[in-house]
């Protein structure tokens, strides 16, 4: 399954398999894009490990996004992180999969630009991230209900583009 | 009619009409302001209100009367209804006092002698000094008034502003003050009389450029238009007001550009003595205006073009560039005209 | 390529010793030009924003002051969010495409080509050649108008406003040759998945090769302004100094990763479209401060300026559009002569893509930054999440880093300076 992935990426896939082993849930390639699934309890341990360790070196995190799968019911959501090595130029993509109301580890410890990605994906899917320092909404309003971006959430919105004149002065 | 009845009855004309004429300088300073600041953009500026759009100031005003007068609500109303004015009224004091043509001598009108000043005032100059520190407590105020951060720091930067450069401006005026020996204007005046390389300018070459530099801050002109600051502090001091209000400062500032215009001009440019001795019989205003006219271009010609200094560098200009230098002209003066004597 | 190495600042010593600065002592110059953190009085808590003369659209920012000296920055995004990633889910790959060029309004184009690039890695299809150059000359028409806006505005950030509509004089040349392509002058939703809407217009070639003759001279005008200017240098020098470590900790890219002395440039590092086969250099500066980003970008837009004489030069004939049928409209003047074109056409219109499952994310260099584009499929013609992770809005999450401590008049021009538009910071 590792074919048409680049000598780069294989030596990545070496190593995190020789570090963690069976841990890994599974790892798929899709147009020489390589995907490691992790754990909820790994999340962290993976990432510092593709952080620090000389062979991944991977000093930018170049997105995180929270994702909604309705049809997959133990786990709906899953929150994707896209890693960027300046040093060898590879990229790799590491997800996790997440039951409703599960938290997972913050890692703007790591990359700071963690920060924003982390607070949209909690006010777009209510993902939790134990230990962001200020996890707040970020591009819908203080007063906003509901996690927009979930399949069930309506195209149109809840409210009907009303504005809510009852929460004024409360914010 | 004896002479002191006519004299009153000139200076009521003169004291009516030279508001009147400077008000008039302007509105189309105002206009040539924009129309300057098209130019180099590459752009127009006004051109629907009277032929090049020249009226368009007298529209401007009659908008801005128009308008709501708006004052913040939890404003410190009184103060914020009287900054404007602190900040008008100072900048007319000072046309009281400079001369736009020759003073004294023989009777030059019906058989009287006509002033072409309106008040021969001794200390012309430090009048002139005390109105421009008057005039900075409207900013200031103004800013502390409208309970709001950006006024507030837009009063303090015009604030701290004025301290720094009043020093440097009196310093280099004293220069001028030393070689004419008094402090009034029309001496200064006469001091420079002869062809145009008998001004001041040439021996107070540095003093000049001093002055100049701190007028612009006077002047509250980029390059340190720190008080408004639009990029920066939305409108500094302005920020909350509005219509005429907002109106009266703007309007001091350009009646601020006129007169500082004419000191820099009374000072350095021989005020309104003609360049050459051939050319005396032009009259005198008309020498002024036209020194007048030539300084508001090089005003706005360094506004439109130069980028705006930081706070700080432009405190470290006022007080490690300029009040040094303008010290070491006085002494320089002080030494080579006790020389000379 | 090479310039990948230099991300941890290990430069030889013969540079080191050379103008270029090391990453240490480019921390230690931040550390030096970044001024106390700690109140010495009073702190004035003022809000920037939304509706400030220099915040670049809806931009706020809460500023803690002491003084004039920054304490701490939070920024708060969001007052333009569309909510541009839902409706995605809810449009065909082709009806997407309208809706990427409304993120980065002044880069239209850019946004355009990242989705595009996306969405045919994920299908597999292969553009043809005339359709990746001309994708490759409009992008850097793109990046060329972006950088005139750019110049203009930040400078007009710093105090004079005659830069501005100089510079928008000179963006006009740009946008009319954006009207004749493809009929508007900023959002063009101009690509389209396998290609490109049109072909070049006649007469196109001669009017774009005067602009681009042009161009170079004005540019090389304004920087003679600027680089004379001491009030510029003053301003800008050692102002906002960024380094590489911290551009990748904040995901801070383009110019002003560039600007930090790396030569990361995707259009080189993982190219795409055209950009194999044209010739340039990827603009670098050491400093790490505003006045570098400002020549990084003055550099780019003479790069792009040959980018596009080489790709006119080169334009090869043929389709500009994929000639596949279950991914790509047909080519819009064959549809009403050909039959299999129209039934491609109702077929692409009313159904839309037949797209593989699986997920894809792509880069592409906009002239911002890095725009990347996540696409998960679950089969179909809609895509199941997509997701752009946009320059602007990693570089507005910077602004705390890279202001804190410097003074009110120094933000608004290291602001300016990382280029940040609302439209694409809030999706």
């Amino acid at each position: 399954m590792n074919e048409g992935l680049d000598t780069s990426l294989t030596v990545v896939l070496a190593k995190l398999e020789k570090r963690f082993g069976g841990r890994l849930r599974k790892q798929t390639e899709c147009c020489g894009d390589l995907t490691i699934t992790v754990e909820p309890e790994d999340w962290m341990r993976v990432l510092s490990f593709c952080r620090s360790a000389r062979e991944l070196a991977f000093d930018q995190l170049d997105c995180l996004l929270g994702d909604h799968l309705p049809e997959r019911t133990g786990a709906p959501f899953e929150v994707v992180v896209h890693l960027l090595s300046h040093t060898h130029g590879h990229r790799l993509r590491v997800t996790t999969p997440l039951a409703e109301g599960q938290d997972l580890p913050t890692i703007t410890g790591l990359w700071p630009s963690a920060g924003f990605d982390e607070r949209e994906a909690w006010e777009m899917y209510g993902i939790v991230f134990a230990g962001h320092p200020d996890l707040r909404r970020l591009l819908t309003t203080e007063d906003f209900e509901g996690f927009p971006m979930r399949k069930d959430f309506p195209l149109r919105g809840t409210v009907g583009g009303r504005i809510r004149t009852d929460l004024r002065g409360k914010i | 009619m004896s002479d002191p009845v006519a004299q009153l009855i000139f200076l009521i004309i003169k004291a009516i009409v030279m508001p009147v004429l400077i008000i008039l300088i302007v509105a189309f300073a105002i206009f040539f302001e924009r129309k300057f600041a098209g130019f180099f953009a590459g752009r127009v500026g006004p051109t629907y209100l009277g032929p090049w759009g020249s009226l368009q100031s007298f529209g401007d005003i009659f908008k801005l009367i128009s308008k709501e007068d708006l004052i913040p609500a939890k404003s410190d109303k009184p103060v914020f209804k009287l900054a404007p004015y602190i900040a008008f009224v100072p900048v007319f004091l000072v046309m009281a006092v400079i001369p736009f043509g020759p003073v004294g001598g023989e009777a030059n009108l019906f058989g009287y002698r006509f002033d072409y000043v309106i008040a021969s005032f001794d200390a012309g100059l430090v009048l002139f000094l005390a109105m421009g520190a008057m005039a900075v407590y409207g900013v200031v105020l103004g800013g502390w008034s409208s309970n709001s951060n950006y006024s507030l720091l837009g009063g303090l930067r015009a604030g701290a502003q004025m301290i720094s450069y009043e020093l440097a401006m009196g310093f280099s005026a004293a220069g001028v003050m030393l070689m004419a020996g008094s402090m009034s204007l029309i001496d200064i005046v006469d001091g420079q009389a002869g062809n145009f390389w008998d001004w001041y300018w040439i021996p107070q070459i540095v003093g000049g450029l001093v002055f100049f530099v701190a007028s612009i801050a006077e002047l509250n002109r980029t390059p340190f238009d720190l008080a408004e600051a639009e990029q920066e502090l939305v409108a500094g001091h302005l920020t909350e007001y509005s219509g005429m209000r907002w109106g009266m400062f703007y309007f001091a500032e350009y009646v601020n550009l006129v007169v500082v215009s004419m000191i820099v001009s009374t000072l350095y440019l021989g005020g309104w003595r003609a360049p050459l001795e051939v050319l005396d019989f032009i009259p005198g205003p008309i020498w002024l205006f036209l020194k007048i006219c030539f300084l508001i271009f090089v005003y706005m010609w360094v506004r439109w073009t130069i980028i705006r200094y930081r706070y700080n560098q432009l405190m470290s200009i006022g007080w490690k560039v300029l009040l040094p230098l303008s010290i070491a002209n006085l002494l320089v003066t002080a030494v080579v005209i006790s020389a000379v004597n | 390529m090479s310039g990948t190495q230099d991300t941890q600042g290990l430069v030889p010593a013969a540079q080191a010793l050379s103008r270029r600065p090391s990453l240490e002592e480019l921390r230690e110059r931040k550390d030096r030009t970044r001024r106390h953190l700690e109140p010495t009085g009073d702190v004035m808590t003022i809000s920037m924003g939304p509706q400030h003369p220099s915040m670049h659209g809806v931009y706020r920012a809460v500023l803690d002051l002491d003084g004039e000296v920054i304490l701490a920055v939070r920024p708060e995004i969001g007052n333009l969010h569309r909510g541009v990633e839902k409706l995605c889910e809810h449009r065909t790959y082709h009806q997407i495409i309208p809706l990427t060029d409304r993120l980065d309004y002044i880069s239209g184009f850019a946004m355009n080509h990242g989705f595009c690039e996306a969405a045919e890695k994920l299908m597999g299809v292969e553009v043809p050649a005339r359709g990746r150059y001309i994708r490759t000359m409009t992008h850097e028409l793109c990046r060329i108008s972006n950088h005139i806006l750019w110049l203009g505005t930040s400078i007009m950030d710093l105090g004079t406003q005659t830069f501005f509509t100089i510079c928008f004089r000179d963006r006009e040349y740009v946008l009319d040759l954006f009207e004749m392509l493809t009929g508007a002058r900023m959002t063009h939703s101009f690509a389209r998945i396998g290609g490109v809407a049109k072909d070049l217009p006649d007469g196109f070639d001669h009017r774009c090769r005067k602009v681009i003759d042009f161009l170079p001279k004005r540019l090389a005008e304004y920087e003679r302004i600027i680089k004379q200017n001491r009030i510029f240098l003053k301003r800008a020098k050692n102002v906002g100094i960024f380094t590489s470590e911290d551009c990748h900790a904040w995901r801070v890219t383009g110019p002003t990763l560039r600007a930090a002395g790396i030569a990361r440039d995707l259009r080189k590092d993982e190219p795409y479209a055209a950009y194999p086969e044209v010739e340039f250099d990827v603009a670098v500066e050491y400093n790490a401060d505003v006045y570098d980003r400002f020549l990084v970008r003055m550099k780019e837009m003479r790069e792009s300026c040959k980018i596009i004489r080489q790709c006119l030069d080169k334009m090869p004939p043929g389709p500009f559009l994929a000639p596949d049928a279950a991914h790509s409209l047909p080519m819009k003047k064959n549809v009403l002569r050909d039959s299999a074109a129209m039934i491609q056409d109702f077929y692409q219109v009313f159904r839309g893509p037949q797209v593989p499952r699986g997920s894809v994310y792509r880069c592409v260099e906009a002239p911002k930054g890095e725009m990347g584009v996540y696409i998960r499929s679950e089969g179909g013609a809609k895509p199941a999440r997509v997701r752009f992770s946009t320059p602007s809005f990693y570089h507005g999450q910077a602004v705390p880093a890279l202001v804190e401590g410097e003074m009110v008049a120094d933000m608004i021009a290291i602001f300016a300076s990382v280029d940040v538009v609302l439209g694409d910071c809030d999706r």
